[in-house]
Order: structure tokens, then sequence, then C-alpha cells
């Protein structure tokens, strides 16, 4: 017979892979590309992609992303995904004609997802079957189930009613020609209640095609009881695949544990491998063109024909054009708002389930022996890590390795509240300190390559805990809160998201891993080791596990400050930033709240001070007025520090700022008549 | 070089994407002349057995076929329609004359059981006859992405390279003979597996002298 199948399914939305819930809230994930890419590691059985978009125009967002290609259709960009795609793909969404099928089957579709037009057309089934094989052919059922039990079939994203039920429907595709059916559920999109199974049951006992269950999955152990129970061909699911690091072998884990005949666990594919391959002549010519520019004083390499308006959220002063890719909903508010609002709406009592959620993963990663550190706290010294190793080793009582990547760039204050923590809090402390050659070559290529000299920052910070962890045979390490989710709402509190590779290399690497560094400046592979990730083999092995305390006890940086420095010592800044009004943040690189987050500015058009503001907002302690008022004092300014960071690299300030131009956005930046920088403003 | 010979009824993209990454830079062509040139030929192919025939008769691709892999001794692989082309007749709407170049007949899969559907779409696990070059260095059983509603049966059973267990019966999943071979499923679509294969079918060509100007470095 045939293996049943485990299907992961991606929610493509003007160019971005997005989170769904309900068929109503959208939040976005990430690169489509990588997110396939990082599926094809795993020898996944099969790829549903959804393009739930509005137009033909996918945006891919932030120009000093890794991930780059022409052309901007959604042929074009299925195009891009058919070429890191080596398992079977069905690709559904906006299908009117048997020409946008035979468009997106040529692009490197297998199989088209038909929904919407089927019920409006079903000729046009048999049209398609007759033209391309049932094979071809898959028609999307969405169903909700409605208060009293009954099942009803929608359309146009779960929109409009049709007042068929779906077993009816279902038999009805089969006979105009359809090869599979992919049985989706409203009601339980995003929620993680667990498969409608009386539907899925219904369904496929009415037809004899395949039926491709998806819609509810929370945890490994729900795709299963689909098949076993509910009699699917195949199970599949959206978000959690998003969510947590080896998501598909540690579902395909529990589904074969159950008994079912399923293909096997497949890890370090021979032929995927994980790092990205860079084509160096492309990335050289791509340098070349940049220093061009920079050196003739031109400006970004991509220009816009009209710079779109940059909206802004009504709450806070984040824009549709921030560094992590913001949402808006009906009502003009960002999804960081969102979030963060869900947040505040959870009661004590949900509180306190979360702590005992916190509590059985401490129990799992206890050391019994003591043969090793019960986890791995990664630490840069700042007030969260004090939070997060108060929370850990007092309340929980855990005895854990503090981690600290050492970027060469510390403030003194921050230097002194790293070192002091394992003496407050009585741990140890590893830390991980690269060569200050190579860290000189790193901050200079990053600065060139992708705008951020910080880029070795980023990624020595997400690597070094989990390596360390992985190498000690420790299979939990515990972060903080999670960037994108805090500010701009990419997550929901009830996803209770982990850290996970593809995360690190698009959000914290922006697409660049450890070896595209290697050969430039003279770097060797072995110059990298610090920043080489766990292979997925060793974390699948030690069973690690990277979770974000702030899912788990309430999170709210001020309130972290107050307490670390009366109980525990911790210093502030000794003097003020020039970029934002907080002097408890970013103490462990002078320039992260600096230079680098000038670069910021330069390219996305606001800074770290509408960070904090953001933050401030959501936490009651600013108004949005006040919080524009600091903004606009803060977010344009060229910061002190750059003087030091030019003599560490050896640059002037004009080619710094003739590079910086070249990274600016052209979503965000125009030039006027006289050549000056234009943007739209939150006080505009 | 490995000529994708194309007849312009499938996107062949995913065959040229997966030959590129076992190092292996093929040229898509419908030209004749291209394809006499080769130094060994993938037949790919989704769709109707008579349409495709009739393309290769009328571009005189089929005679370039013909004289190459049957008589020039340039390994080809036929993949999916591709291995059916190989035989002698299909019995797909009619019965309609294949290439000849590995004696048999495509018939329609047939099932008694509700757990065989046809079309039979899906990952099998194969069995690979033990001498077989295409499965000669993969793990014992590989599973492999089918998508198909006929069969190859071979006239000589010693040219079945691999098999699946279809409605408790064995289907012929993958064919050999000399040069010519042929696989059922879709090695461009089975990840691991599927580029494995490919790469024996690269290596053989490779080690019978035949494409030492098509290999990059991998």
């Amino acid at each position: 017979m045939t293996k049943p199948r485990l299907i992961p399914c991606l929610l493509l939305k003007n160019g971005l892979i997005v989170r769904s819930e309900r068929f109503r809230v959208h939040q976005n994930i990430g690169n489509p590309v990588s997110t396939v890419s990082r599926l094809c590691n795993w020898n996944v059985d099969e790829l549903v992609v959804l393009d739930i978009g509005t137009g033909d125009t996918h945006d891919r967002r932030r120009e000093d992303h890794g991930v780059r290609y022409k052309g901007d259709s959604t042929t074009d960009v299925l195009g891009y995904i058919a070429e890191v795609c080596f398992m079977p793909l069905a690709f559904g969404g906006r299908i009117r004609s048997l020409d946008d099928m035979r468009a997106r089957l040529a692009a490197g579709a297998d199989k088209c997802v038909i929904n919407t037009l089927a019920v409006h057309e079903p000729g046009f089934v048999s049209r398609a079957a007759r033209e391309f094989g049932s094979q071809c052919v898959v028609i999307s059922i969405d169903t909700l189930r409605h208060e009293d039990g009954r099942l009803e079939v929608f359309t146009e994203r779960g929109r409009v009613p049709t007042g068929m039920a779906p077993t009816d429907w279902a038999k009805r595709v089969e006979d105009l020609g359809a090869g599979e059916i992919f049985l989706n559920s409203i009601d339980r999109d995003g929620t993680g209640r667990g498969y409608d199974l009386d539907l899925i049951r219904g369904v496929a006992d009415a037809v004899a095609i395949p039926v491709i269950a998806c819609g509810g999955v929370q945890t490994y152990e729900d795709f299963a009881p689909g098949i076993l129970e509910g009699g699917a061909s195949a199970v599949s699911a959206a978000n959690i695949f998003n969510f947590f690091e080896l998501s598909y072998p540690r579902a395909k884990k529990a589904c074969l544990d159950t008994g079912l005949d399923m293909r096997e666990v497949g890890l370090n594919s021979r032929w995927f491998p994980r790092e990205p391959f860079y084509d160096r002549e492309r990335e050289d010519a791509l340098i070349a063109e940049r220093l061009e520019r920079a050196g003739k004083g031109l400006g970004p390499t991509r220009v816009m024909e009209r710079r779109p308006l940059t909206r802004f959220c009504a709450r806070c002063v984040y824009s549709s054009a921030s560094a992590s890719y913001m949402e808006f909903d009906e009502d003009g508010v960002c999804m960081g708002c969102r979030t963060a609002e869900n947040k505040v709406e959870i009661t004590p009592r949900v509180w306190k389930e979360r702590l005992a959620r916190l509590q059985e993963i401490a129990e799992w990663a206890r050391c019994r022996d003591g043969s090793r550190h019960d986890c791995v706290i990664g630490v840069s010294g700042g007030k969260d890590s004090y939070f997060q190793a108060h929370v850990i080793k007092n309340d929980l009582g855990l005895n854990p390795l503090l981690v600290t990547y050492y970027g060469n760039n510390y403030t003194e204050a921050g230097h002194r509240n790293l070192y002091r923590m394992k003496e407050v809090f009585g741990c140890d402390h590893v830390v991980v300190y690269p060569s200050v050659e190579t860290l000189e070559k790193l901050n200079r290529l990053g600065f060139i390559v992708m705008g951020d000299m910080n880029w070795h920052a980023h990624l020595g910070i997400a690597t070094t805990p989990m390596k360390v962890a992985c190498e000690r045979g420790i299979p939990l390490v515990i972060w903080g809160e999670h960037g994108e989710m805090d500010l701009s709402g990419q997550f929901s509190m009830s996803d209770f998201i982990e850290f996970t590779y593809r995360n690190r290399l698009e959000h914290e690497g922006r697409s660049f891993e450890w070896n595209y560094f290697v050969g430039r400046e003279g770097l060797k592979a072995s110059d990298m080791a610090i920043w080489q990730y766990p292979s997925d083999d060793d974390m699948f092995r030690v069973g690690l596990r990277g979770i974000y305390l702030a899912n788990y006890v309430y999170w709210e940086a001020n309130d972290h400050l107050k307490m670390v420095v009366e109980k525990y010592g911790f210093e502030q800044s000794d003097e003020p930033f020039d970029r934002t009004y907080r002097r408890g943040s970013n103490l462990d690189d002078m320039h992260e709240n600096g230079v680098h987050d000038y670069l910021k500015f330069i390219k996305f058009g606001y800074g770290r001070c509408s960070d904090h503001a953001t933050k401030d907002i959501r936490a009651g302690l600013l108004s949005r007025g006040q919080a524009v008022d600091l903004v606009r004092k803060h977010d344009h300014v060229k910061p002190r520090d750059l003087g030091r960071w030019l003599d560490y690299v050896g640059m002037t300030e004009k080619e710094f700022d003739a590079i910086a131009n070249t990274f600016r956005d052209p979503r965000v930046w125009s030039r006027d008549d006289s050549g000056a920088w234009q943007k739209d403003n939150v006080w505009d | 070089m490995l000529a994708i010979v194309d007849m312009r009824i499938s996107n062949l993209r995913s065959v040229y994407n997966a030959l590129r990454r076992v190092g292996v830079e093929a040229v898509l062509t419908s030209d004749p002349k291209v394809v006499g040139k080769a130094d060994a030929i993938i037949l790919p192919g989704v769709g109707a057995f008579a349409n495709a025939i009739d393309y290769l008769r009328l571009t005189g691709l089929r005679d370039v076929l013909l004289q190459r892999a049957g008589r020039d001794g340039v390994p080809l692989l036929g993949i999916c329609l591709g291995m059916q082309l190989l035989a002698d007749i299909s019995e797909e709407y009619g019965e309609t004359a294949g290439l000849g170049l590995i004696p048999g007949r495509v018939v329609r899969l047939e099932s008694t059981s509700a757990d065989y559907r046809v079309p039979n779409i899906g990952w099998y696990e194969t069995r690979p006859r033990p001498k077989s070059v295409l499965f000669k260095g993969l793990k014992a059983q590989p599973a492999f992405y089918f998508v198909h509603s006929y069969q190859f049966v071979c006239a000589d059973p010693a040219h079945v390279a691999a098999t699946i267990q279809f409605d408790s019966r064995p289907a012929s999943a993958a064919v050999e003979r000399d040069n010519v071979f042929g696989v059922q499923f879709h090695p461009e679509r089975s990840q691991d597996h599927g580029l494995d294969l490919l790469e024996s079918f690269a290596r053989h060509v490779v080690e019978t002298g035949q494409l030492n100007r098509v290999r990059r470095a991998v």
C-alpha cells in the first residue's frame, strides 16, 4: 500500500509565509524559499503551498536579505520555491482558469489545489482533470462546524457559506474527476484543538480518492489519529511546522511510534544540506556593484517607481516598513500590539498553568546523576539575563550553565554586569570569545554585505548556547523573549514558539550563514567554528529544545530592570545613549544602540528609540504623543560611537556614509529634487 | 553533454534541477540534432502515451533515440511515461507502438481492493534486483514517489530492475537492459533516494566512458 503521508502546508501571503488563525489573523513568518529549503533538509513526503494573498505581487521586503530573486509574480515565487523543492509540490490559491493551472504546473507545481472556483464552476474540475489528469487536481474543502454541530462548506478563504455538506461536496468533486481532497477545518485552524476526526471520517468514508486532513494540530501526537481514526490518507498542518525545531522529523517520529508505516525520519540529507549554497561569482558581483555605487555616491540598487506610503500603527510607533515583517489588522493596529494585548489579557490562573508547563519541561531536563548541567541559559549579562537566571536558578531550582558569546564590544557597565552573574547566582559560566582579528573582519564584511556590522553578534548569540548545550548533552536551552514575537507579533502567545535554525538563519542572519564568509578576507571554515550551529542529527539525538521564558512567565522588561537592580546590583549605563532614552538595554555591545542601530534608521527609517517607545506604549508607560516626541528626538541621530567603530575596522566616515546609503530601502526612502533623502514620519 | 528530451508536454525543470544537485549540467532540448550528439539521454514525461509517441515521430526524435540508444549504446533513462515509451506496445486507449527498446507491453494497473487505487499516487518501498545498476549503492528498499495508471510488463523478467507490491502482485518500478534504463517513479521528486538514483545513472554513464564531458565538479 502507499505510505500514509505527513504534509507540511505553507501559507503564502503577498510574498511571505504567514501563520494563520481561524482564517482571519495572519502574521508574517518569513521567506518562502528559506522555509521550503529547510523542509527539504528533512525528506518531507510532500508539500502544499497555498497562496492566500490578495494580489499577484509578492513583496519579500528587506533589501538586505540574503535570499534574493528577480520577479514578484505568483509564478516567479513558485519558480524559486520549485528550485529548492525535491518533493511533490501542490500549489493553490487564486486559480481562475486552465491557463492559471498551466502556468503553475509550468513553474514547477506537480498538482494544483482548487477551492472557490470549483464551487462556482463545478465543470471546471472535469475540464482540469481531462486537460492535466486527475492526479493534478486537488480540491480543497474548507468546512465550518456550526455551534449546533452542523458542518458546512465555505469558500473565499472561509468567508462565504455555500449551504453544502462536506460529504456531499466531496462525492460530487470525486465524480467530476478530482484526484485528491484537501480537507480543512475553519473553526480549528490555528487553535491547536486537534483534528475534527468526525469530519475527516465522514469525508474519507464518502469518497474513494485520498483525503488530506488539515486544521487544528497542536502537538506531534495529534497527527496519527487523523489516519488511524479519521481514515485520511495524509495528514497536514501549517503552523506547527513553523514553530519548533526539527518539527517535521519529530512529528514523523511520533507517527512512526504509533506503528504507522510511513517513510522513515530523514535527517542530514546528503543532497540538501542545511547550510545554504552561495554562488560565489554572483555574490562577488553583488558586492562589487554595491561598492561601485557607493564610490559614485549613488543610492540603493533597487529603485521603486513610486515610493509607497508608509503606514504606521494606530497604537504604537511601528511602521509597515519595520525590520521585522509587520502586519496590520482591520483597525490599523499592528500584530505586535495585538500580541501584547493578548499577553495582558492572560489571567493569573492561566499564567499558573503556563508556569506548570515550564515546571514540567524543567523536570524533563533535570539531570538525575549530576553528569551535566540541567539547562543552558544564553546570557549577555543584561537585565533579561539576570531575570532568566533568577527564575531558572531560584524559582525552578535548576542548575543552569550560563553561556555567553563575547563580541569584544561590551560597555564597561555591561562587562561588569556579565561577570557579576556567576557570583550573585552561584552558577557556572562559559564565555566564548572569538579571535579579535576574526571579529574585525566580520564587522567589516557584515557592514559591506548586509549593512550590519553586528551579524557576528546576532549569529554568535543565537548559536553559542545551542552549540554548547548540544556538545555537553544538555537537552534544554532557555531563552528570554522571542524578539519578533514581541516587536511585531510574529507568533501568538498560544503557539509556545521555540528556537529554530530557520528563524536563526533568516531573522538573526538574514540568510547569511557562516559559510558565506569563508574565503573572504582570508577567513577559513575553522575561523568560523563559533558560528557553526549543531547538526540536525546531534540535536535530534540530544533532543535539544530552545524554549522562550516569556511564553511561561509574565515578561515586562521595565519590571525586570527594577528587580535586578534592587536584588542583584545590576548596573545601568554610566552615560546616556545618543539614540534612545533607555539606559538599561543593550549594554553588551557599545554599537548595538549606536552605529548598528543608526544603520537600521538608514535602512528602514527608524531606530532603537522607536523599539523602546513601542514597548513602553504597550506596557502603558508612555502615551503615543510622548513616544512620538522621543522618536523625533532620537531616531535620526548619528551616534558618537561611530568614530570607535571606524577605527576598529579601518574605514573613513565618508566611505561609511556612501556604503550605508546603498542600503536605503526604496519602500522607505526617496530623494527630492535637491538629492536629499526623504521619508514618511510618524509625526506627519 | 546530457540531454533531457523536452516533449513539450510537461514541466522538466524539476528533472533539470535534480540533475544539477547531483552535479550534472544537463541541456533541455527538443532538437533531434542536439539529442543526436548527446553522451547520455533522459526521457521524462507525464501524460498520454500516444501523444508522446506522435510527438517523437513527427519531430524525428524517435529515429534519433533508436539510433543512439538502440544502436550506438548511449545510456538512456526514461522516467514515468518516458519509461513506458521504451516498451514495444502500450494498451493505453487502444494499442500504440512504443520505441521497442525493452521488450514488453504497457498495460493498465488493475486493483481489486479499496486499498489500491488507480491512478496509483504516493510513496512505495521498492524491491530492487540484486545486480541492478541504478540501485547500486542505494539503501535496501528505498521508497519513491509514484504517479501512474499503467505499468510496464517486461517480456523478459530479467529486464525488471525493481518492483513494488501493488494489490498483492508485483508491478515493475524500474527496468534495465544494457544501456537502456527506465523508472516508473519520479526520482526528481523522491528526495534523497531519488537523487541517489540519478547519481547512480550519472556514475554509470561516466564509468562506461560515455559522459566524461558532462560531469561538473560536485
